[in-house]
């Protein structure tokens, strides 16, 4: 949830990185990290394995200046792809003002991204928080693969896009869509902010 | 969260007890074992005065002792030191959650028997001989002590020392 | 019924012993990643697989704390609850960093699920396996492996 402080007039916001296992969530992460001036960003924290699977969790703060007089500061956090840590999964969940959903691309991956977009929803739903109150974009990544490995836009918003949100291709590795993603998501989380009322709807 | 290997750190420098003092000192002889002393005084207790030094005091006294190799307070529920002056060689972790366990048991068996409150335990064994006072529901004092020890005192001494926790 | 079982067999006898003497209701042998290697006392793979994942996160987040804090390492973690208590302990062994969670009850006391951990430890360092080289695991491969372990761990 949202952290506004009138006090110091500061906003702080959680945003979740979710997909299933090697989608690029925490390649997300490391490329904005990569980019972003020191000046804006704190220390990204990454609990992995030895095999640099992320076994809890990868996160980094951004400070993004002032908005509407307001100091923004996001935190962005990526979950564990693997079913195997759907526990640790759903705690870095918790809490999160929007979702960027990392899809994988390519079309052996597409039933593996309905099982990760379906676990989003059933964790989403233990938290007691209706998800079409989420602020929520998806990433369709990998998309500088060869086109015969993977699925186009169209094809992968047709399989993956139940609720109309907004896309965006990437290619995380090299940087292509990265950032276009999390402005995306940015703005729709400040908006449902700004809409008041608490935002996100608790069933 | 426990302390780095699960060792609590240690506060004091090795002491001998002093030859002759104490209570029926005819009983008391100098015990040439280097002795350790650990455990931190309760927060708030000034040097000198507090509950911390009471429990080190009350240890102090039991440890002079003839016979005995070491003497502890113990946290009953968790079977941890709080606070022990033992001889070298002498396995505190080990005796605090024996003697806990066994006090454990022993009060169970003594609820179910109708026996009432347990005031005091004596385990001979081969090597030596545990001795368990309860102070209170969450306080054992313990004695752990070899052949040449006088029971009679130490239990007096430990036994005073469960009271006086109590008080 | 309480169970105990292992996907590799040299933990099998020291994790025997150490339930038995430190009256433990569960214990999960894992690597740093959770990969479940013994267990005893869990009937459903589900717990087990939430259980080890919880685990080898807590020890992540300690082990980040610590290299904030700069020191190398923190020995073991201890939960009181009101009916369980959890420890949670590194064990270096030759055959690799494993992590060991014991859930005990009120029936017997951190004190000797310390006590008997030690032991414990020691005994899976010594039974280790020390002439198998392991392959370091593809990323393809990296959950059909953790999923591998429990099914062997649950096979009816």
């Amino acid at each position: 949830m949202s952290l506004v402080n009138f006090t110091t007039r500061e906003i702080t916001c959680k945003i979740v990185y979710y997909g299933p296992g090697r989608s690029g969530k925490t390649t997300n992460l490391q490329y904005v990290y990569s980019q972003v001036p020191a000046e804006r960003k704190g220390q990204m924290i990454s609990l992995a394995t030895q095999a640099d699977r992320t076994l809890f969790f990868d996160f980094l703060p951004l400070d993004l200046g002032s908005i509407s007089g307001f100091t923004t500061k996001f935190q962005l956090y990526t979950v564990p792809g693997q079913v195997y840590y759907n526990a640790t999964r759903k705690l870095v969940l918790q809490g999160a003002d929007g979702v960027v959903f990392v899809a994988d691309s390519q079309l052996r991956q597409l039933d593996e991204n309905l099982a990760s977009l379906q676990n989003l929803q059933a964790n989403v739903l233990e938290h007691g928080v209706d998800i079409r109150t989420l602020p929520m974009v998806l990433q369709f990544n990998k998309q500088d693969l060869p086109a015969e490995l993977i699925l186009s836009p169209p094809e992968l918003d047709d399989a993956l896009n139940f609720r109309g949100l907004p896309t965006f291709s990437a290619d995380a590795l090299h940087g292509p869509g990265v950032f276009e993603t999390l402005q995306g998501i940015a703005a729709s989380v400040l908006r449902r902010l700004s809409e008041g009322g608490g935002g996100i709807r608790r069933l | 969260m426990s302390a780095p290997d699960g060792n609590r750190p240690k506060t004091g420098a090795s002491i001998a007890p002093p030859a002759g003092s104490g209570p029926g000192s005819s009983a008391t002889a100098p015990d040439v074992g280097r002795r350790k002393t650990s455990g931190a005084p309760p927060a708030g207790s000034a040097t000198g005065s507090g509950a911390g030094d009471q429990l080190q005091r009350a240890l102090d006294r039991i440890s002079r002792v003839r016979g005995v190799r070491g003497s502890m307070w113990v946290a009953a529920d968790d079977g941890i030191p709080v606070a022990q002056l033992l001889m070298e060689g002498v396995r505190g972790k080990a005796i605090a959650a024996l003697a806990a366990s066994l006090a454990r048991k022993v009060s169970g068996a003594s609820a179910a028997t109708g026996a009432g409150r347990v005031r005091f335990v004596q385990m001979e064994a081969a090597g030596g001989t545990l001795l368990v006072a309860p102070a209170s529901d969450d306080l054992l004092i313990v004695a752990l002590a070899d052949s040449r020890v006088n029971i009679g005192l130490a239990r007096l001494e430990m036994i005073r020392a469960a009271e006086a926790a109590r008080a | 019924m309480s169970t105990t079982s292992v996907v590799e067999a040299w933990t099998e006898k020291p994790l025997v012993r150490y339930v038995d003497q430190a009256g433990a209701r569960l214990v999960v042998v894992m690597t740093t990643a959770g990969q479940v290697l013994a267990q005893h006392g869990f009937v459903r793979a589900v717990d087990l697989m939430a259980a080890s994942a919880l685990g080898a996160a807590i020890m992540a987040s300690s082990a980040a704390l610590a290299e904030q804090l700069g020191e190398r390492s923190f020995g073991a973690l201890f939960h009181a609850g009101r009916r369980h208590g959890i420890h949670l302990a590194p064990c270096p062994t030759p055959r690799g960093a494993l992590i060991v969670l014991t859930v005990f009850g009120r029936e017997t006391s951190i004190g000797l699920v310390e006590l008997f951990y030690e032991e414990f430890a020691a005994a899976l360092r010594q039974a280790a396996p020390v002439d198998q080289v392991r392959e370091p695991v593809l990323a393809t491969d990296f959950e059909a492996d953790l999923n591998r372990s429990l099914s062997s761990l649950f096979r009816r």
